[in-house]
């Protein structure tokens, strides 16, 4: 059941990261792989394949002596996921097939670290000292010549190089993964659409707005005019710090589309710098309604929709007599 | 003093620095809180153009202390496409990337001196000065 979970969050990322059969062949291009290394690495099987235990302990023992990779042997559960996953992969190194299938087995070991936070200098330290021991026991085959010895480890790195490169994406995919969704969340966040009263919205813009953010105000502030039935809107800009002529441009268009729809847009709290400057440099917002400060925009709302705000005084009218 | 700051400009978030660096150096040159908004925008323009036309560059921002006249000094440079017609560049109104079409024309108004150097495949190189009164 959880290896079906892993196998396919493995072949989403796999798609995320656009890892497609030309991309894995560029990737091996990249390393220098070529047919002949086919033979130079199959001659090591047997020597790798039957030692594969012992370069595991060697790959995590280097980690356990780490501060840096505790979150990685810490926890029993993931430290007896990742060392039966680096054991597959040590014997898949050395079986000649280095497609899909291979590269879907190391993004799963690529995501185990990620989770664990394991960094990707810590990772090369580990993986290092285990092509190290893999290299002096390819060079201590008596059997061989040490030049056919080296140019077996030297294919079988071209293998080790191209999995680092796969384990590095990943490892700085997932971690811009977390920037990607907190900037989303960000954007979420930043574009309320409020209902005051029956059919008066208030729209508060706070920060920097770009076209992308410009682009989800409208869309929510749309829906918003639809949904609510909205009449007026106040869009209060006391938080937007500078508004130059494409901002402007992206008021102007969001108010307009709001028009369309059938609503009135008041635009609420230009600072005196931002008027002078907007005025200054020439750009020409008197299409645009503006009020002093958000106060007064909504007294000004509250008008047009034919509200009559009183103090609770006034509005009890006459007090009772004889008390 | 290290007077001088340098923003490289290749999207939309660099904007967003540059200006505060602009803001932050007219501070410290002395100017106004309004003028410091209008330095500001002027970069923004100036950026905003590199950002959209000749995708990265560079906004240099220095003060100036000429002979007892002191000021802010902004370059902003890039080797995009070039200006074909400065002149119409230059004017109110006239953009070829559907917007207001004031972003040159307007920084030149704001700033004390402008000076626009560009040639097709050349790049463009935007110089402009504020004096502090």
């Amino acid at each position: 059941m959880a290896d079906g979970i892993q196998q396919a969050a493995s072949k989403a990322l796999l798609r995320e990261m656009g890892l497609d059969e030309a991309n894995i062949e560029r990737r091996k291009k990249i390393v220098g792989f070529e047919a002949s290394d086919l033979p130079r690495i199959a001659a090591i099987r047997d020597l790798v394949t039957q030692h594969a235990d012992d370069y595991v302990t060697t790959f995590f023992n280097h980690l356990s002596g780490l501060d840096d990779a505790r979150p990685l042997i810490a926890s029993r559960a993931i430290a007896e996921r990742a060392r039966q996953l680096k054991r597959e992969h040590l014997v898949a190194m050395v079986q000649g097939e280095y497609g899909m299938k291979y590269v879907e087995q190391r993004i799963e070991l690529g995501i185990l670290y990620a989770k664990a936070g394991l960094d990707a200098r810590v990772f090369l330290g580990a993986f290092h000292q285990l092509l190290k021991h893999i290299g002096s026991a390819v060079m201590k085959q008596l059997d061989r010549k040490p030049v056919d010895g080296f140019e077996s480890f030297m294919s079988l790195k071209k293998i080790a190089f191209f999995d680092i490169g796969l384990i590095v994406d990943i490892l700085v995919f997932e971690r811009e993964r977390t920037i990607r969704q907190q900037q989303e969340s960000i954007r979420e966040l930043s574009t309320p659409v409020l209902q005051i009263r029956e059919r008066l919205l208030l729209l508060p813009i706070i920060g920097v707005i770009d076209t992308q953010r410009a682009r989800l105000i409208t869309e929510s502030l749309l829906r918003s005019i639809r949904a609510n039935r909205a009449k007026v809107v106040v869009m209060d800009i006391t938080g937007v710090a500078t508004i130059d002529s494409k901002v402007s441009n992206h008021l102007l268009q969001t108010v307009t589309a709001a028009r369309l729809m059938g609503a009135h847009v008041i635009v609420t709290g230009l600072s005196a710098e931002v008027a002078q400057s907007l005025v200054a440099l020439g750009i020409e917002l008197s299409k645009l309604n503006t009020v002093g400060d958000l106060q007064g925009g909504l007294e000004d709302a509250e008008r047009i929709l034919g509200y009559r705000v009183l103090t609770a005084e006034a509005g009890a009218g006459p007090a009772p007599e004889g008390t | 003093m290290s007077a001088e700051v340098s923003v490289s400009i290749e999207r939309d978030a660099d904007i967003v620095t540059a200006r505060h660096e602009g803001r932050q150096l007219a501070a410290a040159a002395g100017f106004s809180s309004a003028d410091q908004t209008i330095i500001a925008l002027a970069i923004s323009e100036i950026t905003r153009n590199i950002v959209s036309y000749a995708q990265c560059g560079k906004l240099t921002l220095s003060r100036m202390d000429e002979g007892g006249r002191r000021g802010i000094l902004i370059v902003a440079q890039d080797d995009g496409p070039g200006i074909p017609d400065i002149d119409l560049a230059m004017r109110d109104g006239y953009s070829t990337a559907g917007s207001l079409g004031v972003g040159l024309p307007g920084a030149r108004r704001v700033m004390d001196e402008f000076e626009l150097v560009s040639a097709p495949g050349k790049g463009t190189t935007v110089t402009m000065k504020k004096w502090l009164r």
